[in-house]
């Protein structure tokens, strides 16, 4: 039994936003962080990622999404989450995500204040 | 006059990839047959998907199995969903598991699993000794308005 994650990316003239589809479990924070290495090493400093379609997160795919926004913080870019259940949304705080990214209610608003 | 009605389930799934998100929509399904609202439901299935990925990454043991009972009831004034999750292997110290989370933040990393188990519950209890295995006891409350 597996629940497969899907990642699709979108650039913008100032970044790029992730939307992601299913479960963020081991393999799904994998999937993320190999995207967003990817951004990263194209000097892409600013990331959005849009979680509307994913309802499932487990610890380990949390613990997998810090490790992108430490790399992120190294490199001086910021990540951001929008879409969020509000499960997920107490998740991050749990976690200490929240902590480290700014989450935004909408699309919308996140690209406004990110100047995406 | 109180209606009470109840709905029971009991699983054994083995110890593979994403089991948990069985064992998960399986509570799920019994919690809306309940009428409890998703808002409710997505807590009560992220606590056991953390349970069950605890029992199948730290518990060690040898039957590769996850046991779980769902039992849900629904009175007048809300519903209850208790959920035991076991698992027959090596058991742990809760309190060394609790104290691996001393502050939110990035530097803590792994094993929070316990700590969102704890947030997303309004009841847990851990039955767990060496070698004995480990059960978790877990309940979920829905008051209905009034």
């Amino acid at each position: 039994m597996t629940e497969e994650l899907k990642v699709a990316v979108d650039r913008k003239p100032n970044g790029a936003v992730l939307y992601t589809k299913g479960y963020i479990n081991n393999v799904g924070g994998e999937e993320i962080a190999n995207r967003a290495y990817e951004l990263m090493d194209a000097d892409v400093r600013t990331l959005l990622l849009n979680l509307r379609e994913t309802k499932i997160v487990n610890s380990i795919g949390i613990s997998i999404l810090i490790e992108i926004i430490e790399k992120m913080i190294d490199k001086g870019g910021t990540i951001a989450f929008c879409c969020l259940t509000p499960v997920i949304h107490k998740t991050f705080q749990i976690m200490g995500l929240a902590n480290y990214a700014r989450i935004f209610d909408s699309e919308e608003a996140a690209m406004k204040e990110l100047g995406l | 006059m109180t209606t009470t009605a109840e709905r029971q389930m009991e699983l054994t799934l083995p110890m593979v990839a994403d089991i948990e998100i069985a064992a998960a929509r399986a509570a799920g399904n019994l919690a809306r047959e309940l009428g409890m609202s998703s808002e409710k439901i997505d807590e009560m299935t992220h606590a056991i998907i953390e349970a069950c990925i605890n029992a199948r990454e730290h518990s060690g043991c040898a039957d590769n199995r996850i046991y779980l009972r769902f039992v849900g009831t629904s009175k007048g004034d809300g519903s209850r969903i208790d959920v035991w999750i076991t698992d027959h292997g090596r058991g742990f110290d809760p309190e060394e598991a609790r104290s691996r989370r001393p502050a939110a933040g990035v530097s803590h990393k792994r094993g929070r699993g316990l700590q969102l188990i704890e947030a997303h519950m309004d009841e847990v209890s851990i039955s767990t000794t060496s070698g004995g295995g480990t059960t978790i006891h877990m309940v979920k409350y829905e008051k209905k308005e009034s």
